[in-house]
């Protein structure tokens, strides 16, 4: 029997072509999420407010200081000679930090002993945190060599930065964000597809003729996926045109994964509302299981590697993981599909698996 | 018709020159009638033919866009929410919440109406006395039948001892037999003093009307007792009289 | 008094036979908590790291040894050459690889100051320069050392103690339990409340209420309760899982943070309430809920403090609830924060929660046009 999935994915696109408002909403949203969260989002250190209690008041103590307010880092909110409270401080977030400057700063210097210098951080950010102890780390050995004049024994430190040389945040959330926005949108669409079925009550209809259960399937996921692909590529272009992040690897590659990744979204989101008796519960599953899996647990922020290794495995079944190391990849590293093959056979056994389940469950429900 | 302030209080519904549009399309156009206390008024027509504007209208949950009307004496575009104490309203869907039982339904329209629990109780013993809801009480109301979910939303908009109840197409999908009692049960509150006012597309439910009006396309075609139209058309039914009225009178 | 009464009873028995509620109120929150709460972290751990020695001198050596020291670098050993370092990277092997020239040692004593190179992956910018930090923090010691050592008696040493306060070990769950905890009441509230009455909307149970006497803002009110409710139960397992999950003490005044919790609770319920007056269907609801939870996630400052977000992106995080959440817990968990400093954001929660409310309430006209 000829297969009638072309008939299902016509009326599929001319449903979501008369469907103006849906279809306004899911090719504009992601660009708008593009925008807002592109700009948004991004790391990049701005200065720390350090609070200086200058017990030794000596040119020397002024010296460091002054060197300490000439970084890029530290902005320097308040000199004094003493401090009542800091809890005080820390709790009006005037201060991320205190320096205090020993009483006998000046004669330790100049007679060669060592002089304790105490930092008091406000932890409550831990990265932040050590970031202040260490950049603070280093402006004392600097002025500890500054004031010592030895040049032998010293070395310098050259970083070279692979793939982002900038440090930019944007080449490492663009990439991450697109993830993000596709694995919405997929759920997004689904939940579009399945509702007007049900609405329509055309289901009924579909089940009583001859049509198989997976043709109606695959016969759904595939004008959705090419609204998702079609979503896909406009932030993937305006990403990297807008926030200068150019792609170093072949475009057609990251077009490939893409597809696979979108039907990865819209599967999951189809298998269950299959499986979900009422339609909201379905949406509102859907939808938790999407947004904050991916935005906590997939590396979009959140390094993997820092997690715990029990924890690690839990984002391994997370897709929007697997696609993130793809595009970034790809993207940033310039990967072929010699570095990549692995998570994308990953991902599309994910997908076969999702179909394959969902085909199933349908059956089941017709029985 | 009668002159004098007297008309005022007898009638239950007047209504004058009332006209709805919505954009282009005028849903109803200009229609005037009244209805005296203690009728049972229908409103016939088809789908589409402006019943239920009307009656939204009447109860105060759509404003006229010409013309005025009075319900239980008050203006229905500027006392609008003085009616909605006084009247009992069904709506077509029979707006019930599906995951309570029939007990904790009307408890919750009780409520809403302002009625104390000891009100509540009583009132609704009284009611399902009257309506046969008895054994069902406890019952979820998305395991009624049709027939009973009808009693039900009638019952919850007689809580309040209203004068005048407006019922939306009250008998739609149900069977002819619920039907049949379910007009019985309209008798018997329209003989308590209550004014009813009830649109139907079923023809023979025009029988059972004291007087009627026939809406077609947003206009009031006949307005009259079942006998005398039956009698004017010559035909032995409401449901000819329909027939004959709306494709005569080419509008 | 009574017809709210009436609303909120009904409200109560609709909540306690939808099973589903149970799931989602208290389960899958509790369960997204747990897993959540004990994974992220945006410390730098783990980094797999290697060497390139090109120098094998005592120096050298004791460069490596100092770099093997720091336990969060993963040492995988040493490579051969530049080459073989490259590919790694880009295999996403290894993150980090430290080149040491030849001609190390040599130079160190001819006072030439060579140059060791730091290759980093910096795709994860942040990730990169707080490596770049702890790899500066690290040489600089040993700098130190050897300065010292060079200069003999009579050099000068600056010694730094720092002290952390709050958060000793630098712990970043205390960072993040308190904010997850806002972000799961956020999804249930706001999305909640606007599906329940669109619901109503779909069903045609709203038209039936327009009828009665109810008034638009007795309506509202007999709605926000029973989540409200809800909202404070789901707040409390949070609480107690953070202190004994994660053993995260409250270390401010509970009162204080659970009236926090209701202004928070105004805000997220009168987002809902607004959302359900400005759309027809369940399906609509759900959709403009979605986008705004989003928004409301990615610009709160959970991922990414405010003060580094551009500055019109930054007036936009003024209208966004959670943000002023996020900091209200954060505040009264690790530093006892009193009222006196939050004044704020309290102010915040409870003007954008009256607002929506009022504007809902208006919205709500008992007239279907």
């Amino acid at each position: 029997m000829k297969s009638s999935i072309p008939a299902i994915v016509g009326k599929e696109i001319v449903h979501i072509l008369r469907d103006k408002q849906s279809l306004f909403m899911v090719l504009t949203m992601p660009v708008l999420m593009l925008l807002l969260y592109g700009y948004a989002i991004t790391l990049d250190m701005q200065r720390i407010n350090i609070m200086v209690v200058d017990n030794s008041g000596t040119p020397q103590s002024r010296e460091l200081i002054r060197h300490v307010s000439s970084t890029d880092f530290f902005r320097i909110s308040k000199v004094d000679s003493g401090i009542h409270d800091i809890n005080t401080l820390f709790q009006s977030r005037m201060a991320q930090c205190v320096l205090f400057i020993p009483g006998d700063y000046a004669e330790s210097i100049i007679s060669g002993r060592q002089a304790d210098l105490q930092l008091v951080i406000d932890a409550s950010d831990p990265n932040a945190a050590s970031f202040i102890q260490n950049y603070m780390g280093k402006v004392t050995a600097e002025e500890m060599i500054r004031r010592n004049g030895t040049e032998a024994g010293l070395f310098s430190i050259e970083p070279r930065i692979f793939y982002n040389p900038d440090m930019r945040s944007a080449p490492f959330f663009i990439p991450g964000l697109i993830a993000l926005i596709l694995i919405l949108i997929s759920a997004l669409l689904t939940s579009i597809a399945i509702v007007r079925e049900k609405e329509s009550g055309t289901m009924e209809q579909l089940l009583v003729s001859p049509v198989k259960p997976s043709q109606i399937i695959i016969g759904k996921v595939l004008p959705y996926t090419l609204l998702g692909f079609v979503d896909g590529l406009i932030i993937l272009v305006l990403g990297s045109l807008l926030f200068d992040v150019p792609i170093q690897g072949s475009f057609l590659l990251v077009a490939c994964m893409m597809l696979i990744y979108v039907v990865t979204g819209l599967s999951l989101g189809i298998l269950v509302s299959t499986i979900s008796q009422s339609q909201s519960v379905a949406m509102l599953a859907a939808i938790t299981l999407t947004i904050l899996p991916s935005m906590l647990m997939s590396g979009f922020i959140f390094p993997i590697s820092s997690m715990p290794r029990a924890f690690q495995y839990f984002s391994r079944i997370v897709p929007a993981t697997y696609f993130i190391e793809i595009i970034r990849g790809i993207v940033l590293k310039g990967n072929g599909i010699a570095q990549i093959y692995r998570q994308a056979a990953v991902l599309l056994g994910i997908d076969i698996f999702l179909i394959t389940v969902s085909i199933r469950a349908f059956r089941i429900r017709l029985e | 018709m009668i002159e004098g302030k007297n008309m005022e209080e007898r009638s239950a519904v007047d209504v004058d020159g009332l006209t709805r549009r919505f954009g282009d399309f005028i849903a109803v156009n200009g229609i005037s009638f009244q209805v005296a206390k203690g009728e049972i008024f229908g409103f016939l027509g088809a789908n589409g033919a402006g019943k239920t504007t009307t009656i939204r209208m009447l109860c105060g949950l759509l404003s006229p866009t010409g013309g005025s009307g009075r319900v239980a004496g008050f203006d229905i575009s500027s006392e609008y929410e003085k009616i909605k104490e006084r009247i009992g309203y069904m709506s077509q869907k029979f707006s019930l919440y599906e995951d309570l039982t029939v007990m904790e339904n009307i408890e919750f329209y009780g409520g809403i109406y302002g009625l104390g629990r000891n009100e509540v109780i009583e009132r609704s013993r009284e009611l399902f006395a009257i309506i046969g809801l008895n054994e069902h009480a406890d019952q979820l109301a998305a395991s009624l039948p049709m027939g009973w979910k009808q009693r039900m939303a009638l019952c919850a908009s007689l809580l309040h001892d209203p004068d005048i109840i407006f019922l939306d197409e009250p008998t739609s999908g149900v069977d002819p037999v619920a039907r049949r009692s379910f007009w019985l049960l309209i008798y018997q509150l329209a003989e308590t003093g209550k004014t009813i006012f009830v649109t139907t597309h079923y023809m023979d439910e025009a029988e059972y009307c004291n007087r009627l009006a026939i809406m077609k396309r947003g206009e009031i075609i006949e307005l009259s007792g079942p006998q005398e139209l039956k009698k004017r058309y010559g035909v032995g039914s409401m449901q000819e009289v329909f027939l004959e009225a709306v494709r005569e009178k080419k509008i | 008094m009574r017809r709210i009464i009436a609303v909120v009873r009904k409200e109560f028995r609709q909540i306690r036979r939808t099973k589903a509620y149970i799931g989602i109120i208290f389960i899958a929150p509790f369960m997204q908590l747990l897993i959540m709460g004990s994974a992220i972290t945006n410390e730098v751990k783990h980094i797999p790291s290697a060497v390139l020695d090109l120098d094998r001198s005592p120096h050298s050596r004791e460069v490596i040894e100092a770099f093997k020291a720091v336990n969060l670098f993963d040492y995988l050993g040493e490579v051969q050459s530049r080459l073989e370092a490259t590919a790694e990277m880009d295999d996403g092997r290894l993150k980090l690889v430290l080149v040491i020239p030849r001609h190390f040692e040599r130079d160190l004593s001819r006072g030439i100051r060579p140059g060791i190179q730091v290759l980093i992956d910096g795709v994860d910018g942040n990730s990169a320069g707080i490596t770049l930090g702890y790899i500066n923090s690290v040489l600089a010691k040993v700098q130190h050392d050897w300065a010292l050592h060079t200069a003999g008696q009579g050099a000068a040493s600056i010694n730094l103690i720092p002290r952390m306060l709050y958060n000793p070990n630098l712990d970043s769950t205390l960072n993040f339990v308190p904010g997850l905890i806002g972000i799961l009441l956020v999804m249930m509230t706001t999305m909640l409340t606007a599906l329940n009455i669109v619901r109503e909307k779909e069903i045609g149970t709203l038209e039936q209420l327009m009828v009665t006497p109810l008034e638009g803002w007795q309506l509202i009110i007999g709605k926000i309760i029973p989540f409200t409710v809800l909202g404070f139960l789901q707040f409390t397992i949070g609480v107690l899982a953070a202190r004994i999950i994660f053993a995260i003490p409250l270390r401010g005044s509970l009162p204080l943070l659970y009236a926090m919790v209701g202004l928070f609770f105004l805000s997220t319920m009168g987002l809902g309430i607004f959302v359900s007056t400005i759309t027809q269907t369940q399906q609509q609801a759900m959709f403009v809920a979605y986008f705004i939870i989003i928004f409301m996630l990615l610009l709160s400052g959970f991922f990414v403090p405010i003060q580094n977000m551009p500055i019109f992106v930054q007036y936009l995080t003024l209208i966004n609830p959670l943000r002023y959440f996020i900091n209200v817990l954060r505040e009264i968990y690790l530093k006892a924060t009193p009222f006196r400093y939050l004044w704020r954001e309290a102010a915040a929660m409870g003007g954008i929660g009256l607002t929506l409310l009022i504007g809902a309430a208006l919205r709500f006209h008992k007239r279907l046009g």
